[in-house]
């Protein structure tokens, strides 16, 4: 009996052993990881307990603050719907999402807490969180919302030299103020506001032949050599037309570009070869996750893989301008935009400028560091040259500025079936050293040079109008 | 006298602390100070008790239970402050129902005679349960007494363990031994290994109807390791455990409730929403501790997780004291546990021997299955953790287990004092 006793002891010890290694495994191990877990509520349900910090712009203008009066904490959007999604909100019914969610544990305090706030946070003590100084420009965001309000689509602006992103615009926006009660009118409303639309994917029209171009550069195709369009071509079987059989005559690299000849690129973008696309597309950023405090889709190429190691050749000629199956939000568009402003370097993107801590002092402070070079200083200056003639006597005209020269390249991207195309605009200013970066999508809006140009050439004029 | 005081005291400064952090956070509920201060006092009379009528048995059994009730009361005024009263009441009735037994009890092996009674009637009370029982969480395991809800699978335990006891003292030898030989094999004839496997297979059987799953694998753990503990013969283990594996994957293939609990525990992030909250709540609860915990009352668990005064009570401790105090709750119960098996030892009679070797077995697997359960190592199998856990019935019934070790205990230190003394007055 004893000896059969002492090896059941044994086993038993031994179980609880391995218990005591499974608790070790959730509460050091992996706790980090599920208190970053999307269905975790636990941030939002510490919200009783703490003063969540406050979301500024980057000239200090205030866009998220708690008000507390007479103990009862209440959250204030004061810049209302033009914000929105991108601040998103925190609610104790309906969970959190934009920059309130994913700066969550920065705004209560609890990443990376100071002492005091660990000594606080152990005693349950009234708690202030940290704040967020965005790199946002109120002035071009409003300026963006206004001239998109009542379409449906996105304009994002970045400063091309460092990654600020300057504007986050998606309409519809809602109004985050009593969202709680206003929930269900919101969710249901046509275009769903509480969808970041610069973080969805759509077809991007023309505005891929900028990616295009690079993979006719590093093919070795003479960009001064004339191809006579003639409104349609046939490539590898394919019928390709220009837009409403418009035949462009002779052109060159430059003026394809301007013109948006689509038979140009298809017919190079065949004779450059599906390998030569294909690096372009990834040198762009296609098929990787674009690094960002919210979280952006991969653009992909084909429907099933977002880089494909081969692409099947039937699908190039129509990817060359930017339809077959090719998808990218416009928050992609406006980095590659600001890649080619930047001489190549495409570079990280940032939401976030920085956080403060109670006492005023950063605690954390967004790193200005390259993501992508995505090609040689040279190759980004032939499509500089390119985009401005686009502006200067091409499509892209109607985002021209009188005092700074601006390079664009526009999009009319068919979405599939009988409705109006979708109408992109992808520009930088000034194009001799460019400040500022964008990409504007007006969905089913027509054309890109009537209906997203203008847009972008308020963002524009409200960064240049300063500095 | 001293360590006995001192660990009393500890206990109840661990009750009174915790009410009034409790207390301070907003927790606590002005009608439970009747009842904690009545459970103080019993507490405090037992003590008094046990030095008065000279309690011989292991001094660190009691105190080590009183520690983990204790920690169980604190957590459930903080989880269910509106129920807690009652599990007070459990408690302080628990005690009582412990000294009675401690004491009322003459000679413990005379419960070993009513063998086949004690087997007919854990069959009855699963029978009665399967018949006029309710549903709730899933399974069939309430019946309601008057004003009460009663768990019989809880005294099943009690009534199984007298059977397995006086029938293990009594086969021993042979289960030992075997009287049929097979090959190189000797294997007990089945008149003797016959109402052991019959009554398994139909209390296992009559558990699986109602499907409480948890209590079938604590008894399939207590049949199992109770064979072998007292016959050290690993062929027992050998052929129990491949028929587990068999029964458990034809379980699994014919049952749809046991394929939506392994599918859970497979991957509980899949199915968020449905299948997989419970576990994925308990797993934010434990994993937002950290190794300090949130400090009491301040974790989410509590309201978070679902079942959390019953089943996943661990979660919510595991979460508010962190790593340290889940740990030292496991090292309570180890205790617990050894300190059986040191009773049973201690033991000289086989009754008593089998009797307290698988109480700490049971109390041993039923935190395990639980505990691994709320942790994601096995699959979830409800079930509530002794002592803890908000019900009366389990309260109850623990403490009637650790009524007998107690006696057990208590007995054989005083026979053993009395033949050495008979033999010093021999010499």
């Amino acid at each position: 009996m004893m000896q059969g006793l002492r090896r059941v002891a044994l086993g038993l010890a031994f179980s609880f052993l391995i218990l005591g290694l499974g608790l070790v495994y959730w509460q050091v191990w992996r706790a980090e990881a599920l208190q970053n877990h999307p269905a975790n509520r636990r941030l939002i349900l510490l919200e009783d307990r703490v003063k969540r910090g406050g979301i500024f712009d980057r000239n200090g203008e205030i866009l998220a603050q708690t008000q507390v009066t007479g103990g009862k904490k209440t959250r204030v959007y004061p810049k209302g719907e033009a914000f929105e999604p991108m601040v998103g909100y925190a609610t104790l019914q309906h969970g959190s999402a934009g920059l309130e969610g994913a700066l969550g544990d920065w705004l209560l305090g609890v990443k990376d807490a100071t002492f005091t706030q660990q000594l606080q946070q152990v005693f349950n003590l009234p708690r202030q969180g940290n704040d967020a100084v965005l790199t946002i420009d109120a002035r071009i965001q409003l300026a963006a919302s206004a001239a998109l309000k009542g379409k449906q689509g996105a304009a994002v602006a970045i400063d091309p030299r460092n990654g600020d992103v300057l504007a986050l615009v998606s309409e519809p926006g809602f109004n985050p103020d009593g969202l709680d009660q206003n929930w269900k009118t919101i969710s249901t409303q046509a275009g769903s506001p509480f969808r970041n639309h610069a973080f969805s994917l759509f077809p991007p029209g023309s505005t891929m032949k900028v990616v295009t171009s690079l993979a006719l550069f590093r093919a070795g195709i003479n960009t001064t050599e004339l191809y006579d369009c003639e409104g349609s071509t046939i490539v590898r079987g394919q019928a390709i037309h220009e837009q409403n059989d418009k035949a462009h005559g002779w052109v060159n690299y430059n003026l394809a570009l301007a013109d948006s000849c689509n038979t140009y690129f298809a017919t190079y973008a065949e004779k450059a070869g599906t390998d030569k696309f294909l690096a372009a597309a990834k040198a762009f950023g296609f098929g990787q996750s674009i690094p960002l405090e919210l979280s952006v889709p991969q653009s992909s190429l084909t429907k099933t893989e977002a880089l494909p190691a081969k692409l099947d050749a039937t699908l190039l000629p129509a990817s060359a301008f930017g339809q077959g199956e090719v998808m990218v939000s416009p928050f992609h568009m406006a980095l590659i935009a600001a890649g080619i402003a930047n001489q190549g370097v495409i570079m990280q993107p940032h939401v976030v400028e920085r956080v403060l801590g109670e006492d005023g002092k950063p605690v954390y402070t967004s790193p200005v560091e390259p993501w992508l070079t995505a090609m040689s200083k040279d190759e980004a200056a032939k499509i500089t040259s390119g985009m401005i003639t686009a502006v200067n006597e091409g499509t892209a005209s109607p985002g021209a500025l009188p005092d700074a020269q601006v390079a664009a390249k526009t999009g009319s991207a068919e979405p599939g079936g009988d409705v109006p195309t979708h109408a992109w605009y992808i520009a930088f200013a000034p194009a001799e050293a460019p400040r500022i970066a964008v990409a504007v999508l007006v969905e089913n809006g027509g054309t890109g040079g009537g209906a997203a140009a203008p847009i972008a050439r308020q963002m524009i004029q409200s960064a240049l109008s300063r500095k | 006298m001293g360590t006995k005081i001192i660990l009393r005291l500890l206990i109840v400064a661990i009750l009174w602390l915790g009410l009034g952090i409790l207390k301070g956070v907003g927790k606590f509920n002005e009608t439970l100070v009747a009842p904690a201060v009545l459970l103080t006092l019993i507490m405090v009379v037992g003590v008094v008790l046990e030095h008065l009528l000279h309690y011989q048995g292991d001094p660190f059994l009691l105190p080590t239970v009183q520690a983990i009730v204790t920690v169980g009361l604190v957590f459930l005024v903080r989880i269910r402050s509106d129920l807690a009263w009652r599990q007070f009441w459990w408690a302080s009735l628990g005690l009582a129902v412990f000294y009675l037994l401690l004491w009322g009890i003459r000679d413990y092996r005379r419960l070993g005679r009513f063998q086949y009674l004690w087997g007919l009637a854990a069959l009855i009370l699963l029978v009665v349960t399967l018949i006029f029982g309710f549903a709730s969480h899933g399974a069939t395991s309430w019946i309601r007494v008057g004003p009460f809800t009663v768990e019989p699978e809880e005294l099943v335990k009690v009534a199984l363990l007298l059977f397995l006891a006086s029938y293990l003292s009594e086969h021993e030898e042979l289960l030992r031994v075997g009287t049929v030989q097979w090959g190189r094999l000797s294997l007990p004839d089945f008149r003797t290994l016959g109402p052991f496997l019959l009554m398994a297979a139909v209390s296992l059987g009559l558990l699986a109807a109602q499907k409480s799953l948890g209590t079938a694998l604590v008894f399939y753990s207590l049949f199992v390791l109770l064979l072998y503990a007292v016959t050290n013969r690993l062929l027992y283990l050998g052929v129990a455990v491949p028929v587990f594996l068999a029964t458990g994957w034809v379980g699994y293939l014919l049952f749809g409730h046991v394929q939506v609990r392994v599918a859970a525990w497979l991957n509980p992030w899949k199915d968020i929403a449905h299948g997989g909250y419970q576990i994925a709540q308990s797993l934010f609860a434990i994993s937002g501790g950290g190794i300090l915990g949130t400090g009491l009352g301040n974790g989410i668990g509590a309201f978070q997780v679902p079942e959390a005064s019953t089943d996943f009570i661990f979660a919510v401790i595991a979460e508010e004291l962190g790593f340290a105090g889940a740990m030292a709750v496991l090292c309570l119960f180890l205790i617990v546990v050894f300190r059986a098996f040191a009773v049973s030892m201690k033991t000289v009679d086989r009754f008593g021997q089998i009797l307290t070797a698988g109480i700490g077995i049971l109390i041993g697997t039923e935190a395990l299955v639980i505990l691994t359960g709320v942790t994601k190592l096995l699959p979830l199998t409800g079930l509530p953790l002794p002592w803890v856990s908000y019900g009366g019935s389990s309260m109850l019934v623990h403490f009637m287990l650790l009524g007998f070790l107690a006696n057990v205990s208590h007995n054989s230190t005083v026979s053993t004092q009395l033949t050495s003394r008979e033999r010093e007055y021999a010499t």
